[in-house]
């Protein structure tokens, strides 16, 4: 039997705009607490850019924290985004339908919030001006002989991530269009006028969803080499670096791709969570959704495992002293071997054994924990990457150092999560957080076969 | 032919058959009795080659001996080519059976009878474990050298790495059998009632008591899920041990963790390559052109060319590293296996397991036919030769004698070509694996008659709208 109930184009249409026709009470009072924790990140931040470094854990040799460690985990939550759109789209996955939008929609914010951490880490973010230009009006100080360098992943890097969101917003856009049509149709005054501008005189007729359905198709293409490259070069920033043995790994960016797509399902999964209990997406947003993105979180976390594995197996395997050094730090000495042991069991063991119960898969509150797990695992594997290597970056013994970050860095972290949440709340009140035209194809392609006394859900394919 | 007409319309004309299954298990049947002379005469030359294999191997010991490792470069680049065939091709019907993949159906057998290679596999293990150098330097502590060389084993276990190396590949081969058993006991059970002579004695033995209860149904699924996992697991690992204990660690100072995966990846080109051949080869000359849809080709070579990416992906994330990090070590492994010695095989190896197929299989018109995914899947196979000489070969003369134990490569050895023994051993390892496969797929139906048949219960050809198109049922 099929799960959930057939809906029709009215109900979609009423139901799954009522996050933007009619907020809930409680929208504005959780916008305004967001917005405040934001208000004091934002001037914890300004405080220590006045302050300087001095106020935050950071120190010889360990100049990268938290801030880094941030940086690299919302870089890696963007990767759900393309994981389930691009490619369940290329692969027409059903199940897909309900989650695209979310996932697209959290990687660009998340994308906007991991782009502000290597900003706020400069001390001096007016100067990253430097990373990249060496415009005639920018006084640079040529007489040290000093240039920007081009050759560096720390150059790549902006490049690449601002390509990614480029093309992410692009992504998102286009497959918002039929949506912002039902929405100017629907809305009155100023709203009309813009959703009627985004629009772009949509009418549905069937030369315009052709072009929207090759647009889709293209650009789900297109973004998935961006997608793997993005985080490939974040690994770079550290995999080029011969001088942290730890860091110089051929396998940091298939296995920082991997982790990155892990954490960012199962924050969709979360975020999918949420939104069926604020909205009452029951319908929409079906056990069977959320069953499917925690068998696809198996296969995901497994060749996560594996990618880890390699890592630590190859870091014993060289038996170069400075490398030893730090995975020692890592696995013997206290905490950093209890966060050790914390983070696999958080990001692979508890929720896999979690996701190999079907009840289990299908219990949201369970399935709702797992997934905050795997993302607690996520953010302090990158932390256990970068903040040992640095301890023990250096051979002689005099100038190993640890790291304990302060609170102005705890308050600028908590500050990025709440951006991120601030910004999916205001953007549920002014785009549909789950496709409409998605959710009607899928409706009109639904059907079943009997076969002897069973029936069994089923598709029509075109192709 | 036991089909309806190929359905489909459009630029899928001819996409999908819809398999008369009333009639199917006899004509499988027959057709895996019967010995047409196409069929006699490739038994015939790969047997042949088989035979200078073995002429070429009992030279090359007799020259030799067992005490180097340097000599048998190319004899283990053949076991690494055949093995990652035996070990890939399993795993395709494995993985695509997890994702209730209905255009699975007719390449799940065609795979899993790669695991009756494996027992040749297997023999060809063995002489390797007699020539993989001891760990600890036979030399004793010897300044510039390590006393221990840099394997996956560090110091241990007892046996390591030769008797653990021999249980994995063991182990390996007896889970693909059991796959394959499990997977063709309804077929064998069906097939006993008209088969004579042996093959009636053989699927008697084999199919036990099956008579299709739901519980042996149940039954037989819960152990395909469990030992496919259980497989999929054992094969990267087995991938992993053997890509670091006859390539990684033959090499002074190599330390790279993306090989083991490269190594894998590889090892699906080639099993995927070699299933999507044979299939081209059953629908166009074997007459099963009613049972083999071209949506199996164009479905199976789109995860090649993600698989193909994935491949230069990796390629280029090893490149990179070594490139960018100017260690000198590094710098002469690169020298060494990519651009210097094996240079013109690193090349070759690119074209044949990226830039070609990719050119290939990039156009969905030739996605679409049966021929493009096949040649991709040669093409795949040609460059996982290129890419087991380049790597097993140059591993094995890389540091000969005790320079196996100095802690870096501290310069770059010439290559080593082969002589006529070697060319015996690579075409005669060849030829000995699809002999045994040709062998096999007399023994066994080489389809999977009830999984073809249960995919007829959840395929339709339904009318929707205007037009008339696939209903896929999905089973939970």
């Amino acid at each position: 039997m099929q799960e959930g109930t057939p809906l029709n184009s009215r109900q979609v249409n009423r139901e799954l705009l009522v996050s933007i026709l009619n907020s809930p009470k409680w929208f504005f009072g959780a916008l305004a607490v967001l917005g405040f924790i934001v208000l004091v990140a934002m001037s914890t931040a300004g405080f220590m850019i006045n302050q300087g470094f001095g106020v935050t854990g950071l120190n010889r040799p360990v100049m990268w924290g938290f801030f880094i460690t941030n940086f690299v985990f919302w870089i890696g939550i963007s990767h759900a985004g393309v994981m389930l759109s691009a490619i369940l789209r290329l692969s027409k996955a059903e199940w897909r339908r309900p989650a695209t939008r979310a996932a697209e929609i959290l990687t660009v914010f998340s994308l906007m919030t991991a782009m502000t951490m290597p900003l706020i880490h400069t001390g001096r973010p007016w100067r990253t001006v430097y990373w990249i230009y060496t415009l005639p009006f920018v006084p640079y100080d040529y007489a040290r002989g000093i240039w920007p360098n081009v050759r560096t992943p720390l150059v790549w890097d902006p490049s690449a991530v601002y390509t990614y969101l480029t093309s992410s917003i692009l992504f998102v856009l286009v497959a918002l269009i039929p949506d912002f049509a039902v929405l100017r149709d629907r809305t009155t005054g100023l709203s009309h006028r813009i959703y009627g501008m985004l629009a772009m005189g949509w009418q549905g007729n069937a030369r315009q969803w052709k072009l929207q359905i090759i647009a889709g198709v293209l650009l789900s293409a297109l973004i998935l080499p961006v997608f793997v490259s993005v985080h490939s070069i974040v690994s770079w920033d550290f995999g080029m670096a011969v001088s942290v043995k730890s860091w110089h790994s051929t396998i940091f960016a298939p296995y920082f791709v991997v982790g990155a797509v892990h954490s960012g399902v199962s924050a969709v999964a979360f975020v999918l969570i949420i939104l069926r209990y604020i909205y009452g997406w029951q319908n929409y947003i079906r056990h069977e959704h959320i069953d499917a993105l925690a068998r696809l979180l198996i296969v995901v976390a497994t060749g996560w495992f594996y990618f880890f594995v390699m890592e630590v197996v190859f870091g014993f395997y060289g038996r170069e002293a400075d490398e030893i050094a730090v995975r020692n730090l890592q696995f013997t000495v206290t905490p950093w071997n209890i966060w050790m042991m914390i983070f696999v069991g958080l990001t692979y063991f508890a929720p896999v054994a979690i996701w190999l119960s079907r009840s289990a898969r299908r219990n949201l509150w369970i399935m709702s924990l797992a997934c905050i797990f795997v993302n607690i695992g996520m953010w302090l594997e990158r932390f256990l990457i970068i903040v040992p290597g640095l301890a023990r970056k250096q051979l002689l013994t005099f100038d190993w150092y640890t790291y304990r970050p302060s609170s102005v860095e705890w308050i600028i972290i908590i500050g990025t999560f709440a951006l991120v949440s601030m910004l999916m709340l205001t953007i549920a009140r002014v785009v549909p957080l789950i496709p409409l035209y998605d959710i009607k194809e899928g409706e009109i392609l639904r059907t079943e076969i009997k076969i002897g006394r069973v029936t069994v859900p089923a598709v029509f394919r075109e192709d | 032919m036991a089909a309806t007409e190929p359905k489909g319309h459009g630029q899928h004309a001819g996409m999908w058959v819809f398999p008369d299954v009333t009639v199917m298990s006899r004509e499988v049947a027959e057709k895996t009795k019967s010995s047409p002379q196409p069929f006699t005469m490739a038994l015939v030359a790969t047997g042949i080659l088989f035979i200078l294999g073995i002429i070429g191997f009992i030279v090359r010991a007799a020259d030799d001996g067992f005490d180097e490792i340097g000599p048998w470069g190319y004899y283990m680049a053949v076991f690494s080519m055949v093995f990652m065939v035996t070990g890939g091709a399993p795993l395709v019907a494995v993985a695509f059976r997890f994702t209730k993949s209905h255009w699975r159906r007719p390449l799940s057998r065609v795979s899993e009878l790669f695991a009756i290679v494996g027992i040749l596999n297997l023999l060809m293990f063995i002489p390797l474990m007699f020539l993989l150098p001891a760990i600890e330097n036979p030399e004793g502590v010897v300044e510039g050298e390590l006393f221990v060389r840099r394997t996956i084993w560090f110091e241990g276990p007892i046996g390591a790495p030769h008797a653990w190396d021999l249980v994995g590949v063991a182990g390996l081969v007896v889970t693909s059998l059991f796959i394959l058993w499990l997977s063709a006991m309804p077929d064998m059970a069906e097939c006993r009632h008209t088969a004579t002579g042996f093959r009636r004695w053989f699927y008697s033995k084999l199919s036990g008591n099956w008579y299709g209860t739901k519980r042996q149904w149940n039954a037989q699924k819960a152990g395909l899920a469990l030992v496919g996992a259980f497989y999929f697991m054992t094969l990267i690992f087995m991938q992993f041990v053997i890509s670091s204990d006859y390539a990684q660690s033959l090499i002074p100072g190599w330390k790279d963790s993306i090989f083991p995966v490269i190594y894998t990846i590889t090892s699906l080109h080639m099993g995927f390559g070699a299933i999507l051949v044979t299939l081209f080869i059953l629908r166009k000359w074997g007459g099963y052109d009613g049972y083999i849809g071209k949506s199996t080709f164009w479905s199976g070579s789109k995860v090649l060319l993600g698989i193909t990416l994935l491949w230069v992906y990796h390629l280029f994330a090893f490149f990179i590293t070594f490139w960018y990090g100017r260690l000198e070590v590094e710098q002469n492994i690169i020298k060494y296996l990519v651009t210097d010695t094996y240079g013109i095989i690193f090349l070759l190896n690119l074209a044949f397991s990226f830039a070609l197929p990719f050119a290939v299989i990039i156009w969905n018109p030739v996605r679409r036919s049966d021929w493009g995914p096949a040649l991709a899947g040669a093409l795949l196979m040609i460059g996982g030769v290129m890419f087991n000489i380049r790597i097993f070969v140059g591993s094995a003369n890389a540091a000969p004698g005790s320079d196996l134990y100095r802690a870096f490569m501290e310069h770059v050895p010439a290559p080593v070509y082969p002589d006529i023994w070697d060319v015996l051993m690579v075409i005669g390892g060849l030829g000995a694996a699809v002999f045994v496969y040709l062998l096999a797929t007399r023994l066994l139906p080489v389809l999977a008659i009830w999984e073809i048949k249960e995919g007829a219960l959840y395929q339709k050809w339904g009318k929707f709208v205007r037009g008339e198109y696939l209903v896929l049922g999905k089973p939970e």
